[in-house]
Protein backbone atom coordinates (compact mmCIF):
# COMPACT_ATOMS: atom_id res chain seq x y z
CA UNK A 1 0.00 0.00 0.00
CA UNK A 2 1.32 3.42 -0.94
CA UNK A 3 1.79 6.19 1.61
CA UNK A 4 -1.22 7.98 0.13
CA UNK A 5 -3.27 4.79 0.44
CA UNK A 6 -2.33 4.41 4.09
CA UNK A 7 -3.18 8.04 4.76
CA UNK A 8 -6.56 7.66 3.05
CA UNK A 9 -7.36 4.46 4.93
CA UNK A 10 -6.47 6.14 8.23
CA UNK A 11 -8.75 9.07 7.38
CA UNK A 12 -11.62 6.73 6.55
CA UNK A 13 -11.15 4.81 9.83
CA UNK A 14 -11.00 8.05 11.82
CA UNK A 15 -14.18 9.39 10.21
CA UNK A 16 -16.22 6.22 10.12
CA UNK A 17 -17.59 6.04 13.70
CA UNK A 18 -19.48 9.30 13.29
CA UNK A 19 -20.92 8.23 9.96
CA UNK A 20 -21.99 4.74 10.95
CA UNK A 21 -23.02 5.47 14.51
CA UNK A 22 -26.69 5.81 13.70
CA UNK A 23 -26.70 2.74 11.44
CA UNK A 24 -24.62 0.12 13.15
CA UNK A 25 -24.63 0.65 16.87
CA UNK A 26 -26.68 -1.41 19.27
CA UNK A 27 -28.67 0.93 21.52
CA UNK A 28 -27.20 1.32 25.00
CA UNK A 29 -29.12 -0.71 27.56
CA UNK A 30 -30.70 0.86 30.59
CA UNK A 31 -32.98 -0.06 33.43
CA UNK A 32 -34.87 2.71 35.21
CA UNK A 33 -38.20 3.26 36.88
CA UNK A 34 -41.05 5.15 35.27
CA UNK A 35 -43.24 7.72 37.03
CA UNK A 36 -45.41 4.92 38.42
CA UNK A 37 -42.43 3.08 39.88
CA UNK A 38 -42.58 0.39 37.19
CA UNK A 39 -39.21 -0.93 36.04
CA UNK A 40 -38.47 -0.08 32.40
CA UNK A 41 -35.72 -1.82 30.48
CA UNK A 42 -35.01 -1.22 26.83
CA UNK A 43 -34.84 -5.00 26.39
CA UNK A 44 -38.51 -5.21 27.44
CA UNK A 45 -39.34 -3.80 24.02
CA UNK A 46 -37.23 -6.13 21.92
CA UNK A 47 -38.84 -6.66 18.50
CA UNK A 48 -40.53 -3.26 18.59
CA UNK A 49 -39.57 0.03 16.95
CA UNK A 50 -38.66 2.20 19.92
CA UNK A 51 -38.50 5.98 19.99
CA UNK A 52 -36.63 7.32 22.98
CA UNK A 53 -37.71 10.92 23.31
CA UNK A 54 -35.49 13.09 25.51
CA UNK A 55 -37.48 16.09 26.69
CA UNK A 56 -38.03 18.60 29.49
CA UNK A 57 -41.06 20.45 30.80
CA UNK A 58 -39.19 23.77 30.42
CA UNK A 59 -38.53 23.16 26.72
CA UNK A 60 -41.33 24.66 24.54
CA UNK A 61 -40.76 22.44 21.47
CA UNK A 62 -40.73 19.36 23.71
CA UNK A 63 -44.11 20.36 25.11
CA UNK A 64 -45.42 21.16 21.63
CA UNK A 65 -44.51 17.79 20.17
CA UNK A 66 -45.84 15.65 23.02
CA UNK A 67 -49.49 15.61 21.88
CA UNK A 68 -48.21 14.38 18.50
CA UNK A 69 -46.22 11.64 20.21
CA UNK A 70 -49.33 10.60 22.14
CA UNK A 71 -51.21 10.39 18.81
CA UNK A 72 -48.41 8.39 17.17
CA UNK A 73 -48.33 5.93 20.07
CA UNK A 74 -52.10 5.50 19.85
CA UNK A 75 -52.13 5.13 16.07
CA UNK A 76 -49.04 2.96 15.57
CA UNK A 77 -48.78 1.05 18.85
CA UNK A 78 -50.40 -2.04 17.28
CA UNK A 79 -47.82 -1.97 14.50
CA UNK A 80 -45.08 -2.24 17.10
CA UNK A 81 -44.23 1.38 17.89
CA UNK A 82 -43.17 2.06 21.47
CA UNK A 83 -42.30 5.54 22.64
CA UNK A 84 -40.36 6.07 25.87
CA UNK A 85 -40.01 9.59 27.24
CA UNK A 86 -36.91 10.40 29.25
CA UNK A 87 -36.37 13.60 31.16
CA UNK A 88 -33.79 14.41 33.82
CA UNK A 89 -33.07 16.77 36.76
CA UNK A 90 -33.60 19.61 37.56
CA UNK A 91 -37.07 18.24 36.71
CA UNK A 92 -38.84 16.96 39.79
CA UNK A 93 -40.85 13.74 39.71
CA UNK A 94 -44.01 15.55 40.82
CA UNK A 95 -43.65 18.30 38.19
CA UNK A 96 -43.18 15.72 35.43
CA UNK A 97 -46.03 13.55 36.70
CA UNK A 98 -48.43 16.52 36.72
CA UNK A 99 -47.40 17.54 33.21
CA UNK A 100 -47.68 14.00 31.79
CA UNK A 101 -51.08 13.56 33.37
CA UNK A 102 -52.37 16.83 31.89
CA UNK A 103 -51.43 15.61 28.40
CA UNK A 104 -52.74 12.07 29.01
CA UNK A 105 -49.36 10.66 28.00
CA UNK A 106 -49.87 7.02 26.95
CA UNK A 107 -46.26 5.82 27.05
CA UNK A 108 -43.74 5.38 29.88
CA UNK A 109 -42.02 8.50 31.18
CA UNK A 110 -38.73 8.00 32.97
CA UNK A 111 -36.84 10.40 35.17
CA UNK A 112 -33.30 9.63 33.97
CA UNK A 113 -30.05 11.49 33.91
CA UNK A 114 -28.21 13.79 31.54
CA UNK A 115 -25.50 11.12 31.39
CA UNK A 116 -28.00 8.63 30.00
CA UNK A 117 -28.81 11.04 27.17
CA UNK A 118 -25.07 11.47 26.52
CA UNK A 119 -24.77 7.68 26.10
CA UNK A 120 -27.10 7.95 23.12
CA UNK A 121 -25.87 11.23 21.63
CA UNK A 122 -23.53 14.11 22.36
CA UNK A 123 -26.04 16.46 20.72
CA UNK A 124 -27.43 18.66 23.49
CA UNK A 125 -30.51 19.72 21.52
CA UNK A 126 -33.91 19.17 23.09
CA UNK A 127 -36.11 17.48 22.14
CA UNK A 128 -33.97 14.64 20.79
CA UNK A 129 -35.47 11.40 19.56
CA UNK A 130 -33.46 8.21 19.19
CA UNK A 131 -35.01 5.73 16.76
CA UNK A 132 -34.27 2.08 17.52
CA UNK A 133 -35.20 -0.62 15.03
CA UNK A 134 -36.74 -4.02 15.80
CA UNK A 135 -33.26 -5.51 16.21
CA UNK A 136 -32.30 -3.03 18.91
CA UNK A 137 -30.01 -0.97 16.70
CA UNK A 138 -29.98 2.81 16.63
CA UNK A 139 -31.35 3.69 13.23
CA UNK A 140 -31.67 7.48 13.48
CA UNK A 141 -31.12 10.33 15.89
CA UNK A 142 -33.62 13.08 15.25
CA UNK A 143 -32.53 16.42 16.62
CA UNK A 144 -35.29 18.90 17.45
CA UNK A 145 -39.02 18.53 17.03
CA UNK A 146 -40.10 15.38 15.20
CA UNK A 147 -41.68 16.49 11.93
CA UNK A 148 -44.40 14.46 10.23
CA UNK A 149 -42.21 14.09 7.13
CA UNK A 150 -39.45 12.63 9.29
CA UNK A 151 -41.83 10.12 10.81
CA UNK A 152 -43.05 9.06 7.36
CA UNK A 153 -39.57 8.85 5.93
CA UNK A 154 -37.52 7.44 8.80
CA UNK A 155 -39.87 5.59 11.16
CA UNK A 156 -42.77 4.26 9.08
CA UNK A 157 -40.48 2.06 6.92
CA UNK A 158 -39.13 0.45 10.10
CA UNK A 159 -42.67 -0.32 11.25
CA UNK A 160 -43.34 -2.04 7.94
CA UNK A 161 -40.42 -4.43 8.41
CA UNK A 162 -40.26 -7.49 10.65
CA UNK A 163 -37.24 -8.44 12.78
CA UNK A 164 -35.64 -10.28 9.85
CA UNK A 165 -35.96 -7.20 7.66
CA UNK A 166 -38.80 -8.56 5.49
CA UNK A 167 -42.07 -6.76 4.84
CA UNK A 168 -44.63 -7.38 7.58
CA UNK A 169 -47.90 -8.82 6.39
CA UNK A 170 -50.94 -6.65 7.06
CA UNK A 171 -53.38 -8.13 9.57
CA UNK B 1 -31.53 34.38 -25.11
CA UNK B 2 -29.79 36.70 -22.63
CA UNK B 3 -33.03 38.62 -22.31
CA UNK B 4 -34.96 35.45 -21.49
CA UNK B 5 -32.42 34.37 -18.84
CA UNK B 6 -32.37 37.86 -17.31
CA UNK B 7 -36.14 37.92 -17.22
CA UNK B 8 -36.17 34.51 -15.50
CA UNK B 9 -33.76 35.70 -12.80
CA UNK B 10 -35.73 38.89 -12.19
CA UNK B 11 -39.00 36.94 -11.95
CA UNK B 12 -37.59 34.45 -9.44
CA UNK B 13 -36.06 37.25 -7.36
CA UNK B 14 -39.32 39.21 -7.43
CA UNK B 15 -41.09 36.37 -5.60
CA UNK B 16 -38.47 36.16 -2.84
CA UNK B 17 -39.30 38.14 0.25
CA UNK B 18 -37.40 38.50 3.51
CA UNK B 19 -39.18 38.97 6.78
CA UNK B 20 -37.97 39.30 10.36
CA UNK B 21 -40.33 37.87 12.95
CA UNK B 22 -39.86 38.40 16.67
CA UNK B 23 -40.15 35.15 18.58
CA UNK B 24 -41.01 35.04 22.25
CA UNK B 25 -39.77 32.37 24.65
CA UNK B 26 -36.53 31.29 22.98
CA UNK B 27 -34.51 31.24 26.15
CA UNK B 28 -32.54 28.10 25.47
CA UNK B 29 -30.33 27.91 22.42
CA UNK B 30 -30.59 24.12 22.53
CA UNK B 31 -34.30 24.10 21.87
CA UNK B 32 -34.61 26.99 19.41
CA UNK B 33 -33.11 24.82 16.65
CA UNK B 34 -36.59 23.31 16.29
CA UNK B 35 -37.80 26.65 14.90
CA UNK B 36 -35.13 26.65 12.19
CA UNK B 37 -35.88 23.03 11.39
CA UNK B 38 -39.64 23.54 11.11
CA UNK B 39 -39.23 26.68 8.98
CA UNK B 40 -36.72 25.09 6.61
CA UNK B 41 -39.04 22.10 6.16
CA UNK B 42 -41.85 24.40 5.04
CA UNK B 43 -42.41 24.50 1.31
CA UNK B 44 -41.58 27.94 -0.04
CA UNK B 45 -38.99 28.79 2.62
CA UNK B 46 -35.66 29.43 0.94
CA UNK B 47 -33.64 30.17 4.06
CA UNK B 48 -34.21 30.73 7.75
CA UNK B 49 -31.86 32.04 10.42
CA UNK B 50 -33.08 31.92 13.98
CA UNK B 51 -31.28 33.66 16.81
CA UNK B 52 -32.22 32.88 20.39
CA UNK B 53 -30.03 35.81 21.52
CA UNK B 54 -31.95 38.33 19.40
CA UNK B 55 -35.22 36.48 19.83
CA UNK B 56 -36.00 36.61 16.13
CA UNK B 57 -36.23 34.63 12.94
CA UNK B 58 -35.08 36.05 9.61
CA UNK B 59 -36.83 34.16 6.85
CA UNK B 60 -36.36 34.31 3.10
CA UNK B 61 -39.41 32.88 1.35
CA UNK B 62 -41.31 32.69 -1.90
CA UNK B 63 -44.38 34.84 -1.44
CA UNK B 64 -46.14 33.02 -4.28
CA UNK B 65 -46.06 29.84 -2.22
CA UNK B 66 -46.74 31.00 1.32
CA UNK B 67 -47.63 33.99 3.44
CA UNK B 68 -46.15 35.60 6.52
CA UNK B 69 -49.20 34.42 8.45
CA UNK B 70 -48.32 30.82 7.57
CA UNK B 71 -44.73 31.40 8.73
CA UNK B 72 -46.06 32.66 12.06
CA UNK B 73 -48.20 29.53 12.34
CA UNK B 74 -45.14 27.35 11.74
CA UNK B 75 -43.22 29.19 14.49
CA UNK B 76 -46.14 28.86 16.90
CA UNK B 77 -46.38 25.13 16.16
CA UNK B 78 -42.91 24.68 17.66
CA UNK B 79 -44.08 25.88 21.07
CA UNK B 80 -42.70 29.41 20.79
CA UNK B 81 -44.71 32.51 19.98
CA UNK B 82 -44.41 34.78 16.96
CA UNK B 83 -45.04 38.31 18.21
CA UNK B 84 -45.19 41.82 16.75
CA UNK B 85 -47.23 43.16 13.90
CA UNK B 86 -47.08 41.33 10.55
CA UNK B 87 -45.19 43.13 7.81
CA UNK B 88 -42.60 44.70 10.10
Amino acid sequence: MTLLGIALAATVIALSPARVSAQEVKAPRFELKDLNGRRVRLSDYQGKVVLINFWATWCPPCRAEMPDLVRLQRRHGKEGLQIIGITYPPESREQVRRFARSLKVNYPIILGTRELKARFSSDETLPLTVVIDRNGKVSEIISGILLREEFDEKIKPLLMKNVEGGIRSAK
Amino acid sequence: MVLVVTFGVITAAAFTKTVTIKVEGMKCAKCSSSVTKALKATQGVEDAEVSSDKGEAVIKYDDQKLTEAKLREVINSTGFKAVGEPGQ
